[in-house]
């Protein structure tokens, strides 16, 4: 169902747009961006039973079960956050940091995820996080209704494997994202992942024409995977400050070429 | 020879000359031509960039023996930037040589740049529009210790001097704004073509090295005085600095105080390079500006209006201080900072460095007071008889209490690129694949 209402959408788009070669891409498009709207939908689903699990569990005043929810939950947003992004007043509700707020931490518009990281971390506590908690789940509902109804951009989610590795390098690599629980490393598996999903849908778009710049993104992908391994405990990674200076610039040139190389991905797909 | 144009007309000539001949600035000694005789010139690189004869055109050689941007006139605007090499082995280490002497060679010759489909992200950031002038841009590699130390196959190639910075007494170092494994020194006559140059080098090399630190600086731009001559640049101290640099237009000269020759002990592929120290030393104005203008005189040891030594005040910065008249120190106080710096004695020859300064305005601290200083920047052919000398000797002066050393490296710089087939740092991956 999703699918063909997507398809109707994006035909309507590629009617409108002009030039020969956009039109064409957009035709090619349809495909890969249904495909991305249902990874994208499953991501969602997942992320809203992640986070009711999560949020009773801070209600609740289970300190250790909340912290140990706490990184595996945010793994679907980070995903998906090319999308989730597109709704602003949302992102900031959900992921924005202390420091977008004048008194940090101390400040009580300072909400969403890490907000109760805040509490659980430094503070080691629940206490007054209960209204944190609802927000956080009414909005993360929210987000799961506004991208069922949406249309998805091409440019937003061919641009949006790019936006995820420019995320990480801008301020992901410094390790402040996850500064009191330094959960980083799953932050880096869900953009990193959803970046790949992103270049694997249209991979068969340009496997031809662009067979030497998808070896390099590949190489880049593989290495973040190698160094990730190396950081694996469980389902999910060892604390961030285990990161080796050496790693952490071997992760850091991989997100800066990534970032560079899939910058071009919109001008090779033909989207402006 | 005494008319300030004739100045002028002689810098012109003199970087048209290196422009035409493709000569680095070692081979012309003795060979200026025109309106002033060399040897009636004194050129320090320290000397302030003269005002209004700067010009989007003004190029600097990349090619020839050495590295540009050591012993050529200092523009009114430079940088330095510490990055980390990803490079594993020989082969990657080129790549990355290669890949910056292919900026290199395009942004200090200019020439349009490329225009690629609009759907692409664009191949030039635009700052400086769509055809970047060479605007006197010059961009000199130089490669820390750790950049060695870190690699078993490169390790055995280190000079012999190069050290990770050492912490000397009065220094509260950074780490953030300290060592690296490569540093870029980026001049021009304007800030924007540093800032462009820098972007451009980032952009193409993203995948082989990470951005660590940087810190730029300027120097003011003076109108020659009446008798011709360029002055020395203030400081934010406010004191001329750089006065008793040596003649950077004299080859023998260079040779001996700033290039490493065959005969010096180093590994032979680090011929032609130079020792490059590079130190953030933060000023603490608030606390100059009120001291005693006399104290200020003596803690430096020079005039502050002219930059006189202070045994002979109604003279200039460029006359020479007679410390042998004036062995208690009644004139300049022995612990004056250019006095302990250079005791002008024979001895003391064998310290002397170029010194190549930037002056930096960075913010306001925490206690809200201005963070203002130097971004030094020396070179010399021996780093222990050079910096790290002279540096001990100025351990404990009364400078101190208002300068505070934060940040900083060591560096080897490159020898230079000898033509359009060559790339910086050739001989040294030569080297490493050769042991």
């Amino acid at each position: 169902m999703r699918i063909s209402g997507l398809v109707g959408a994006s035909a309507l788009a590629l009617v409108l747009s002009s030039g020969a070669f956009a039109q064409e891409a957009s035709l090619d498009l349809v495909e890969p961006i249904a495909e991305y709207k249902i990874y994208v939908s499953e991501k969602v689903a997942k992320l809203v039973e992640d986070t009711t699990a999560f949020t009773a569990a801070v209600k609740a005043g289970e300190v250790d079960k909340a912290k140990a929810l706490f990184a595996p939950t945010r793994l679907s947003y980070e995903a998906i956050e090319p999308i989730a992004e597109l709704f602003s007043d949302l992102d900031v509700s959900i992921d924005s940091r202390a420091d977008d707020y004048e008194k940090a931490e101390a400040d009580p518009e300072f909400p969403g995820f890490h907000r109760i990281e805040y509490g659980l971390w430094e503070k080691n506590s629940a206490e007054g996080l209960a209204p944190v908690a609802d927000k956080l789940l009414a909005d993360v509902k929210e987000l799961e209704g506004r991208i069922a109804s949406l249309t998805f951009p091409p440019e937003k989610v061919v641009g949006g494997a790019a936006v995820l590795m420019e995320e990480v390098a801008a301020t992901k690599i410094s390790g402040e994202e996850d500064r009191y629980s330094h959960t980083d490393l799953w932050d880096f598996r869900g953009n990193f992942d959803g970046a790949r999903k992103i270049v694997d849908l249209v991979r068969p778009l340009i496997a031809e024409k662009e067979a030497d710049f998808l070896k390099t993104v590949d190489a880049n992908f593989a290495t973040v995977d190698t160094t990730l391994a190396k950081y694996k405990d469980g389902e999910g990674y060892v604390t961030y400050d285990k990161l080796t200076e050496d790693d952490r610039k071997v992760l850091a040139a991989a997100v800066n070429t990534l970032a560079e190389d899939l910058s071009t991905l919109r001008g090779k797909l033909g989207l402006d | 020879m005494r008319d300030p144009k004739n100045l002028l007309r002689s810098s012109y000539s003199f970087n048209r000359r290196r422009l035409l001949t493709g000569f680095g600035a070692t081979a012309l000694g003795g060979s200026l031509s025109g309106v002033v005789r060399a040897e009636t010139l004194h050129h320090s690189v320290a000397d302030a960039p003269v005002a209004n004869a700067a010009s989007p055109e003004d190029s600097v050689p990349h090619l020839g023996l050495h590295q540009a941007g050591v012993v050529n006139a200092r523009p009114a605007n430079g940088m330095v930037a510490s990055f980390d090499v990803l490079a594993r082995d020989a082969d990657e280490l080129e790549a990355l040589f290669r890949t910056l002497t292919a900026r290199i060679a395009f942004l200090t010759v200019g020439g349009p740049v490329p225009m690629l489909d609009p759907k692409l992200p664009p191949a030039d950031s635009g700052l400086l529009g769509p055809v970047v002038r060479p605007d006197n841009l010059t961009i000199t590699l130089s490669l820390g210790a750790s950049l060695f130390d870190d690699r078993p196959w490169l390790a055995p190639l280190k000079p012999k001097h190069l050290t990770r910075m050492t912490r000397f007494p009065n220094d509260a170092l950074d780490a953030d704004i300290c060592h690296g494994d490569l540093s870029i020194q980026i001049c021009a006559n304007t800030q924007d073509t540093t800032i462009h140059a820098l972007r451009d080098i980032i952009k193409a090399s993203s995948r082989q090295m990470i951005l660590k630190w940087k810190q730029e600086g300027n120097v003011p731009v003076i109108t020659p005085g009446p008798d011709g001559r360029a002055e020395s640049a203030r400081n934010f101290l406010g004191f001329r600095d750089g006065s008793a640099n040596p003649d950077s237009s004299d080859a023998a000269e260079m040779d001996r105080v700033v290039w490493v020759g065959p005969d010096e002990g180093e590994p032979a592929w680090a011929t032609g390079g130079s020792y490059q120290v590079v130190r953030i030393i933060r000023n603490f104005v608030e606390r100059w500006d009120r001291t005693p203008f006399g104290e200020q005189e003596r803690i430096m040891g020079r005039a502050k209006m002219t930059g006189a030594p202070l045994d002979r005040r109604e003279g200039s910065e460029f006359d020479v201080p007679d410390y042998a008249s004036d062995p208690e120190g009644k004139a300049t106080p022995m612990d004056a900072h250019i006095r302990l710096a250079n005791a002008r004695d024979e001895a003391s020859r064998a310290n002397i460095i170029l010194r190549r300064p930037f002056n930096y305005s960075n913010g306001v601290t925490r206690s809200g007071q201005l963070d203002q200083g130097l971004l030094f920047i020396c070179y010399q052919a021996n780093l222990e008889q050079g910096f790290i000398t002279v540096q001990r000797k100025l351990n404990g002066e009364p400078l101190e209490e208002y300068i505070k050393p934060v940040g900083g490296g060591f560096f080897y710089t490159l020898p230079g690129i000898r033509d359009a087939s060559d790339y910086v740092g050739s001989s040294l991956i030569a080297a490493a694949r050769g042991a």
